[in-house]
């Protein structure tokens, strides 16, 4: 997930992005006027995860996960955004934010340095997780040889 | 059974509920909020997650919060809330090893692939309540640690070492072969349960009677002592396809604890390997894992022996919303059961001429006599 220009990875990118700055972009692509149609409301809905587990192979169903997806049509560009929890408004700024970088709004650049940052983020929380985790790797020594 | 139903006083039910609320802001200091509690008591927002069978941290930390941290109550308020929701679909099947872990230790293996990562966790020291924490300086105890540079990447799991070794069976079928598996949430689960309807039952039961099921398969009521493999905490990628482009995309990532059991059994296989329990849950939950690893086991046996090796009295049982629901519900007025109790014991009593014995037995023992009163044959059948 780091280029913003293709559609999947701009997909991840929204959904790991803050909704603050979602929003804000979204309303500086708004500011413009351009045509905005909602074809689907941003409202909470349910993701069944699925897991495949390990012993026999066979997918199971762990547990729904509440999400937001949200679409749109902005100046004739379609745009869909899903992000974690009951986010509306972020949501539908994701949409917009999608369907902008899409059509290469005059916005389009910031959208993308905003969704690159929050890609580097996701990344830098992951590299500090994972250190910190590594940090606390232990090999433990079985004692017969000392009794 | 039937039931019947009682009015009361609106406005007094409406105060009660008032007291209720008042004990959350009965004091000085200011009301949690849900980024405390969401942050601060994980575990308990992990529990409700997990019993409500529904990942949402802050909306779980929000019923953490109404219940007054009752996780049951807590799980309720989830479910209630996921019943208003739409499914958007189902998400693509994830496989656990694409887990990014944060804590993987391995009873069974000691130089296990990827090394023991004991992670964020207090399992090896002593549990002694520590009084310094109130009032204490809010100081991070990792600050100053040098930190190594690595790359970050998923460890292997210990069930495919296992496999290539040939001490697991390899799977009867490719999974894109089977059929979508049933979903409890939709579909009533009928006896005998399949494996897919048992793994999604036991990872939304109800922590204590998993644990307490689980434990009783190695106190003397099953056959299941099982050895570890691993226990793994991390976070699984939510994926979908994306409506546009057809791709898998990521949503985001759900934090889950995983177990996995080893039960040896070979003495009863020509084939000498090991068999599995498996445990997957939402949130850190380490011990409801382990202990559905054992449950998973156990109702692999095909044996209804024991109490925890029955899938129908396991399922029944670890459901927290049914036995909340059946337990709680005794708190309710049952008024015309009561009354229709007592009808039937007067009328029985009545026609044995016991009430008359009665009245003499207590003249008798009024007068010193010491001759057992007899005790009336009372039905259950309601």
């Amino acid at each position: 997930m780091d280029d913003p220009h293709d559609r999947s990875d701009r997909f991840e990118l929204i959904a790991a992005c803050d909704g603050d700055a979602l929003e804000s972009v979204a309303d500086q692509v708004l500011a413009s006027d351009p045509t905005l149609d909602v074809l689907q409301e941003p409202r909470p809905q349910l993701v069944m995860q699925r897991v495949v587990e390990p012993v026999e192979r066979r997918p199971f169903n762990l547990g729904e996960v509440v999400v937001t997806p949200a679409e749109v049509s902005l100046d004739g560009e379609r745009g869909f955004a899903m992000v974690p929890g009951k986010a509306e408004r972020a949501a539908l700024s994701g949409a917009i934010v999608d369907a902008a970088v899409a059509d290469r709004h005059p916005i389009a650049d910031e959208a993308v340095a905003v969704l690159e940052q929050a890609g580097e983020a996701y990344e830098r929380e992951r590299e500090q997780t994972w250190a910190e985790s590594r940090h606390t790797t232990v090999e433990f020594e079985t004692m017969e040889d000392d009794l | 059974m039937g039931y019947v139903a009682v009015t009361a006083g609106e406005e007094i039910i409406e105060r009660a509920e008032d007291l209720f609320e008042k004990q959350r802001l009965d004091d000085d200091a200011p009301s949690l909020s849900v980024d405390q509690v969401d942050g601060q008591l994980s575990r308990l927002t992990a529990q409700a997650m997990s019993e409500g069978g529904l990942y949402a941290p802050r909306l779980a930390a929000l019923a953490v919060i109404q219940a007054q941290g009752d996780t049951v109550e807590a799980s309720f308020l989830l479910q209630a809330y996921r019943s208003t929701l739409e499914r958007w679909d189902e998400t693509n099947p994830v496989d656990p090893s694409d887990m990014f872990a944060t804590r993987r230790v391995s009873p069974a293996y000691k130089d296990v692939p990827g090394g023991q990562i004991l992670g964020p966790t207090k399992d090896y020291t002593q549990r002694l309540l520590d009084f310094d924490i109130e009032g204490a300086d809010e100081i991070d105890p990792t600050a100053d640690w040098d930190l190594p540079d690595a790359e970050p990447t998923t460890v292997r799991n210990v069930m495919d070492v296992l496999r290539e070794e040939g001490l697991v069976h390899e799977p009867a079928a490719d999974a894109a072969d089977l059929d979508d598996p049933v979903d409890t949430t939709r579909e009533p689960v009928t006896h005998p349960a399949g494996r897919d309807e048992v793994l999604q039952e036991l990872a939304r039961g109800e922590t204590g009677a998993v644990t307490a099921l689980g434990y009783s398969a190695m106190r003397g009521y099953g056959q299941v002592h099982p050895t570890l493999a691993e226990v793994r905490v991390g976070k699984l990628p939510v994926r979908i396809t994306h409506p546009y482009t057809g791709d898998d995309v990521r949503v985001t990532d759900v934090e889950v604890s995983e177990s996995e059991a080893v039960v040896p059994v070979y003495a009863k296989r020509d084939d000498p390997q090991f068999a599995f329990g498996y445990g997957l849950t939402f949130g850190r939950n380490e011990r409801k894992t382990i202990a559905m690893t054992i449950l998973d086991a156990s109702i692999q046996l095909d044996s209804e022996a024991e109490p925890a090796e029955n899938p129908e009295f396991v399922l029944d049982a670890v459901d927290g919303l049914d036995s909340f629901g059946f337990i709680e519900h005794l708190k309710l007025p049952h008024y015309v059961t009561f009354q229709s109790i007592l009808d039937r014991i007067r009328a029985v009593r009545e026609g044995r001429g016991l009430d008359a014995e009665v009245g003499t037995a207590a003249s008798s023992a009024a007068d010193g006599g010491d001759a057992p009163a007899q005790a009336p044959e009372v039905s259950d059948d309601d």
